[in-house]
């Protein structure tokens, strides 16, 4: 198992920075989500880590050792790729046990722990196939067994479910899950879905043009986001904004000077934006709550209904509610904002708590 | 139940569906029967009538001894020293011409797959030979030899190969080197080439993974690049060595197969035979063998690759 530090990292190609002045502290057994959009940088900082990618400025520290300039192979991680990057030429046996094979393990050891990962992830009869011979699913256990059988002391994962289906990637998020269970090794896992960081992570990390944005458990940038950028990224669907200003003590709607009747708020004075989840947002009756609009559209999911209320100044706004709920499109309607779970952002976006 | 009624249905007609059954037969090779009588004239009848020569005694020399000699021709084949010496010097020849060609293409093929400063300009200029007429290569390399106008015997003597400068391709014991020196350096491109698309091939994340995993430069090389560069190096090594062993201009050009027969190889043995010393059939029976030889090989050729395949 492996504490991973990152100190003042920067990644450079050519003039463009690519990951700026990233610190970072990784616990012994810790389950780390990287997270972003695409070309924010996490890739590039896993394979830093990993060793493939040359460090332009800044530490990275395992165990207390400075592993700038050891090659991959001697930092003992394991990397799941996107592409699962297994041999095409090798059955799947000799793909898990390519490490071993590569270190002269005696064969009779290498089958020995190639056959206990294989049982792990129940791979055990296929392993006389080529990876051609199998599905996408199961190439990913491949290529999770081949890191199995390194007994790492970090499991890197880029972007490891990004090309299976939807049924199959939570199928094996769970696996992933497990696998960190059993294992309790420290894991660093990239991803562009917001989904798996949240139920995957013990810490998410996320990340924005190579910034580091906010790190924290899934529920800390759930409920409190530093940023606007964390607050627009995590959540599903995403967080409602609505410009606002500060009039006469009262928040009031930038475009229409309509006020919200909110009780003060920290931080209201220098509020640009107010946001909101669209589970915090009840819809009424026409006429009661702090603002109100019409109903555009309404989506019903079974579970919930997601109800888009078009409202004067404050442009479309989403309530996620009731499965069964009576309201039409076209209907008048109300909106109760939760005074507890509103966020204010200033002009550059930061959170005003 | 169709099977007792067809018999009865069919009899009567019989005949008549028997004709039909020929014409649906026989449309398709009508379409095909101006390909098929072109490819006749200008393959099958050539090749019968070359193989055909070869139990002939045909020769402009003595244009009144002809007429079919049975196996006579090959008889004095097998009598032939120099039919013989051609035959291990084609062996020769084409060995160390596909072995140095071989793996000095492959070294530049993994040099070029490395991203360097001025690589297309250096790729474009690996590519050169191909664009020089092989008349004028083997000139060239000729004059190279040449101790008056070329530098290398001076060269080779100064490193101590040639004990004084002079022209190796009048030298019977090493004079095969010149033709096999400049056949290497015309072939370098075609292994270049398609070793480098082949390991352009190769996906990177496989390197990355092996690096991971342990594996050195080294072990990257001999346990992912060989194993993905297998099927091409099998299919390009043995067709090489076809083309090579029938590649009679270089040779032609620089030696005419001397000094002594000592660079003869088949392809230039035939072609003297023929038309220096304008004995046609007996050119045939050289011909004839080795189209079988070139047969054999190809069979095992196609044997290895289809066991190739397999394991693939």
């Amino acid at each position: 198992m492996a504490r991973i530090d990152i100190v003042d990292l920067c990644k450079r190609f050519g003039n463009i920075e690519v990951i700026s002045n990233v610190n970072l502290s990784f616990e012994e057994g810790e389950f780390i989500v990287l997270v972003g959009p695409s070309g924010c940088g996490k890739s590039t900082l896993l394979r830093m880590i990993a060793g493939l990618e040359s460090i332009t400025k800044g530490d990275i520290i395992m165990n207390d050792q400075r592993v700038n300039d050891l090659p991959p192979r001697d930092r003992n991680i394991a990397m799941v790729f996107q592409s699962y990057a297994l041999y095409p030429h090798m059955n799947v046996e000799r793909n898990m046990g390519f490490s071993m094979e590569i270190k002269r393990t005696p064969p009779d050891t290498r089958r020995q722990h190639v056959d206990k990962a294989a049982a792990i992830l129940g791979l055990g009869s296929l392993m006389e196939r080529l990876p051609k011979a199998l599905s996408g699913g199961q190439r990913q256990r491949v290529a999770m067994g081949r890191a199995i059988v390194r007994d790492p002391s970090a499991f890197l994962f880029d972007e490891p479910l990004s090309n299976l289906d939807a049924a199959l990637r939570v199928e094996m998020r769970l696996e992933i899950a497990r696998l960190h269970q059993r294992l309790g090794s420290t894991m660093v896992y990239v991803t562009h879905d917001q989904v798996e960081a949240l139920t995957l992570a013990d810490r998410i990390v996320v990340l924005d043009h190579g910034v580091v944005q906010q790190v924290g458990t899934p529920m800390e940038l759930y409920e409190s986001p530093a940023n606007r950028f964390v607050a627009r990224f995590i959540g599903s669907p995403t967080m409602n904004l609505i410009e606002v200003a500060m009039e006469d003590q009262q928040l009031t709607m930038k475009s229409t000077h309509s006020a919200i009747p909110l009780p003060a708020l920290v931080g209201a004075e220098s509020a640009t934006q107010l946001g909101i989840r669209p589970e915090h947002l009840e819809p009424m009756p026409a006429g009661k709550g702090h603002v109100q609009g019409e109903v555009e559209v309404v989506e019903r999911l079974g579970s919930d209904s997601f109800v888009y209320v078009q409202v004067p100044g404050a442009g479309r706004l989403l309530s996620r509610c009731n499965g069964n709920t009576r309201l039409q499109a076209g209907e008048a309607v109300g909106l109760s904002l939760d005074p507890a779970h509103l966020h204010l952002f200033d002009e550059k976006g930061q959170a005003l708590r | 139940m169709n099977t007792a009624v067809t018999p009865a249905v069919a009899t009567p007609g019989s005949r008549r569906s028997w004709r039909a059954v020929l014409r649906t037969a026989a449309e398709p090779w009508l379409y095909l029967s101006p390909a098929l009588i072109f490819i006749m004239l200008v393959m099958l009848v050539p090749l019968v009538i070359g193989i055909s020569y070869a139990f002939q005694a045909i020769s402009l020399m003595n244009p009144l001894e002809s007429g079919w000699v049975g196996l006579a021709n090959f008889e004095a084949l097998y009598e032939d020293r120099k039919f013989w010496k051609s035959l291990k010097n084609t062996a020769y020849w084409t060995i160390a011409s596909v072995f140095f060609q071989f793996f000095l293409g492959l070294g530049l093929a993994l040099l070029l797959n490395h991203g360097f400063y001025g690589r297309r300009l250096v790729q474009a200029l690996v590519f050169l030979p191909w664009a020089v007429p092989t008349f004028l290569s083997a000139l060239t390399w000729a004059w190279l030899f040449n101790p008056v106008i070329g530098p290398l015997p001076h060269w080779l003597a100064a490193i101590g190969i040639l004990s004084e400068p002079y022209n190796i391709l009048s030298d019977p014991n090493i004079a095969i080197w010149g033709p096999i020196v400049a056949n290497i350096w015309f072939g370098i491109p075609f292994f270049a080439i398609t070793l480098l698309a082949a390991l352009q091939s190769i996906p990177h994340d496989l390197y990355e993974a092996a690096a991971i995993d342990g594996a050195s430069a080294w072990q990257g090389f001999i346990k992912i690049t060989l194993p993905f560069l297998a099927p091409m190096i099998a299919i390009t090594v043995m067709l090489r060595a076809i083309w090579v062993a029938n590649f009679a201009d270089l040779i032609f050009v620089m030696t005419g197969g001397g000094p002594a027969n000592s660079t003869q190889i088949i392809s230039t043995y035939i072609f003297t035979t023929a038309f220096r010393k304008l004995d046609f059939g007996y050119a045939s029976a050289i011909a004839v063998v080795l189209l079988v030889l070139l047969l054999i090989y190809a069979a095992v050729l196609l044997r290895l690759r289809q066991s190739l395949r397999l394991v693939n």
